[in-house]
């Protein structure tokens, strides 16, 4: 499977009478974009905000980022299942805009259900862009309000459509442009490659995707159009997730921009017949109960052994413990069956000063699970002093939000990161 | 300041002290001038920067039956030095040394202000009950290892004299304080699990950045004898609350637990209760708390005589990314107040 990312690198995003790219400005037509999302009757109020850079802007209430990309030519359809008709994503031609950010903004949730409340907070300024991803780039921001009779489940998945949509038809003007740059990913079948890497180790990811400590939102469009919650752990081809398959379960802990751009996957690539023979990613979710953990652990070790004749994987986690646990005993499995195992986590630190002469995770006796990466701790998160905002974004009036606010960095969307983009790691001292 | 010749004091155990054997063990405190034993590798490790201007000398059993009073008595003859800084030992595998030690680097720090250090093998309690709140240098388990953690020690107190910034355990040669601290590694995490792997693969060494902890067992209770005649309670991690959340329980990181009364009450209603919890969907427990403490089962189980008594008051916390310590304060404050109102039995329901 062949995939080219057409990039055109963004720098700056404004209002403007038609919706195109610039020498790297995306000029967007809000009106434009305000009629196709409300093309969706579940929504109403419709609105299209921007931030760049560098504005005092605050944005909180933020349920998902994605990053503006749609297939050139017939490639195939925009997120099969999700926004275009079904079809297989990870193959031809793909126009990404680097640098833009579409995130949509559930700010009119009314319950609490999938709400983390004071999390998924963007400053597009100050410490608090220092420690997230998102006050980096340019920002479209998607707001609607629930039309009447919608509830809040269906508010929420026409609210990620809507976000998906967006980026699609952000990403199509600058199809025609000549891109900033080309990357390719391009993996044939196994048997092709088999030959020629057979000097090198066989790895395989084992890739969480979504944990079932949280209720599923129904209808989210999270594979191919469906949900995963149930899920047994399948088999991807690595390009898919680039490519609009997976799109990060609705208020997840990663963002679908992450799963676009995943960091595991990139960084396998760039190791793929050289250090390393990559045979493909397994996702799988999280149960929250040791039956389902077990059938979790189980048939993802054996896809990594006896379809995908994996020598090693790397694994990771989404959300908290229960997770953990499940990863844990996926690695043990790999093990039991000689795959040896690596795992990246960003780890509870259950108790910074119990853990007498080492670092904490909530598994233990597990003793094959030995090779293991900090990915920070959300405990040890230092406190940011945000200081007060020009604008918000996505609050109901009279929000004390734009004031200056005293939070974890660990607030700050994107600051924390489960597939392998962050730099952070926890230090025992 | 530069100058400045740093005033050591060093503390040694009878053996080292020169006191005598086993024998001598019992033998008070008393401090002398100058170096002895190990103290003259200090003093030649610190050079022209400092100076052991005296050793405190105890015997072992003195300091171990009453550590506390024989800390205070020994920091107490270290004060009329005014030292800068303390050296205690190293300890070594000698238990009772070590924490020895570590007792009195600990006294020190609160009662002088001056940084102490000391350092013992890693399986000396003395890590176990100190490490927390004094720098320990890793040593061998023998004398043989003494150069080494001499250099060690002496190297880490000039560090803290001079108030420099002590660097990470490996690379200063203590035991880990349980302090976490985020910090920018030099690649990210996908870069660093991957090149782990390849090591792990290729059988070279790698060096893991998280370890599994080592959980203490529980040993259960002796099963109830008679269960027709028990008083059974009901205990949850799952954040249930009281409509209004009294006892300020937090949603992650609880330090605060709360025992709920419900007397006579046959089913808990919605109502009246709140789920103050952020790491499930509480929002089936919103609608019927009876599915996190079942009341309404129990009762039902109570009328037909398959327990004596339900206990009419429910405990709770939230058990989210709870510290294990601080879980295990509040699991033995609650288990005293149930061995207190007579119940014989818990039924522990989690999320």
């Amino acid at each position: 499977m062949r995939l080219e990312l057409n990039i055109v690198q963004i720098t700056k995003v404004q209002s403007a009478d038609a919706t195109a790219v610039r020498n790297g400005v995306l000029c967007v037509n809000r009106q434009e974009l305000e009629d196709l999302v409300k093309q969706d009757t579940r929504l109403t109020g419709v609105r299209i905000e921007l931030a760049n850079p560098g504005d005092k802007c605050r944005i909180v209430n933020v349920a998902d980022v994605i990053e503006p990309r749609a297939r050139i030519a017939d490639s195939g359809p925009d997120f099969p299942g999700a926004v275009g008709m079904q079809g297989t994503a990870g193959h031809g031609t793909t126009c990404v805009l680097r640098g833009a950010a579409v995130l949509i903004n559930d700010y009119d949730i009314g319950g609490r259900q999938y709400q983390r409340a004071d999390e998924g907070i963007i400053d597009m300024w100050g410490p608090g862009a220092e420690v997230g991803p998102y006050g980096r780039t340019c920002n479209v921001i998607v707001l609607a309000s629930p039309a009447n009779g919608t509830s809040v489940d269906e508010y929420c998945v026409a609210l990620k459509i809507a976000g998906l949509k967006t980026a699609v038809h952000l990403a199509k003007a600058g199809a025609g442009l000549t891109p900033d740059e080309v990357e390719i990913y391009d993996i044939p079948p196994l048997r092709e490659t088999a030959g020629t890497m057979q000097d090198l180790p066989r790895v395989a990811y084992i890739c969480q995707v979504f944990t079932n400590q949280r209720v599923p939102l129904p209808g989210d469009p999270v594979l191919y159009g469906h949900h995963i919650e149930k899920m047994v752990p399948t088999i991807l081809h690595p390009n898919e997730l680039f490519d609009g398959a997976l799109t990060d379960p609705y208020r997840g802990y990663a963002a679908t921009y992450v799963i676009q751009n995943h960091p595991m996957i990139k960084e396998l690539y760039q190791n793929h017949g050289k250090t390393l023979h990559f045979a493909g990613v397994i996702i799988s979710n999280a149960p929250s109960n040791a039956p389902e953990s077990e059938r979790t652990a189980n048939v993802a070790a054996n896809l990594a052994k006896w379809i995908l004749g994996a020598d090693g994987a790397v694994l990771t986690k989404i959300g908290g413990g229960a997770p953990e646990l499940t990863m844990a005993l996926t690695a043990q499995r790999c093990e039991e069956l000689g795959i040896r195992t690596a795992l990246a986590l960003a780890h509870q630190g259950i108790d910074a000063s119990e853990i007498t002469l080492k670092a904490s995770t909530v598994f233990s006796n597990v003793p094959q699970v030995d090779a293991m990466v900090s990915m920070g701790t959300s405990t040890a998160s230092p406190m940011l002093t945000l200081p007060p905002a020009d604008k918000v974004v996505g609050v109901a009036d009279g929000s004390p939000m734009g004031k200056e606010l005293r939070k974890p960095a660990s607030d700050i969307r994107g600051s924390f990161s489960q597939l392998g983009d962050s730099r952070l790691t926890a230090v025992r001292y | 300041m530069a100058s400045k010749k740093l005033r050591v004091v060093h503390y040694l155990n009878q053996i080292f002290g020169g006191l005598g054997s086993k024998d001598q063990a019992h033998r008070g405190p008393q401090i002398v001038d100058g170096p002895t034993g190990p103290g003259r590798a200090i003093q030649s490790r610190l050079a022209e920067k400092g100076e052991v201007v005296a050793t405190a000398i105890c015997g072992d059993d003195y300091v171990g039956e009453r550590i506390d009073e024989a800390a205070a008595e020994i920091v107490q003859l270290i004060r009329r030095y005014d030292p800068d800084i303390v050296i205690a030992g190293p300890a070594f595998e000698a238990g009772r040394y070590g924490v020895a030690c570590g007792a009195i680097c600990k006294k020190v720090q609160e009662t002088l202000h001056i940084p102490a250090v000391t350092g013992m093998y890693g399986e000396n309690p003395g890590v176990d009950l100190f490490h927390k709140d004094v720098y320990i240098v890793q040593t061998g388990d023998s004398v043989r290892t003494m150069d080494e953690a001499i250099t060690r020690m002496v190297d880490l107190a000039m560090k803290q004299a001079a108030g420099q910034e002590i660097g990470k355990p490996a690379e200063d040669g203590y035991f880990p304080r349980g302090i976490l601290v985020n910090e920018q590694s030099d690649r990210n995490g996908a870069a660093r699990v991957v090149a782990m792997l390849l090591d792990k693969l290729k059988g070279r060494p790698f060096e893991p950045e998280v370890l599994q902890p080592t959980h203490y067992r529980v040993d259960p209770a002796p099963g109830i004898k008679d269960i027709g005649t028990s008083t059974i309670a009901l205990v949850t991690d799952g954040g249930l609350v009281p409509a209004g959340n009294p006892d300020g329980i937090e949603s992650r990181n609880a330090t605060r637990f709360g025992g709920y009364g419900f007397k006579d009450i046959d089913s808990l209603a919605a109502a009246d209760y709140d789920v103050n919890h952020s790491g499930y969907a509480t929002v089936f427990t919103r609608q019927n708390p009876n599915r996190l403490i079942p009341v309404d089962a129990m009762r039902e189980i109570e009328r037909e005589k398959g327990i004596g008594k339900l206990h009419e008051r429910f405990y709770s916390t939230t058990g989210v990314a709870t510290r294990l310590e601080t879980a295990r304060r509040m699991g033995r404050a609650i288990a005293a107040e149930l061995k207190s109102e007579g119940v014989s039995g818990a039924i522990l329901t989690s999320t």
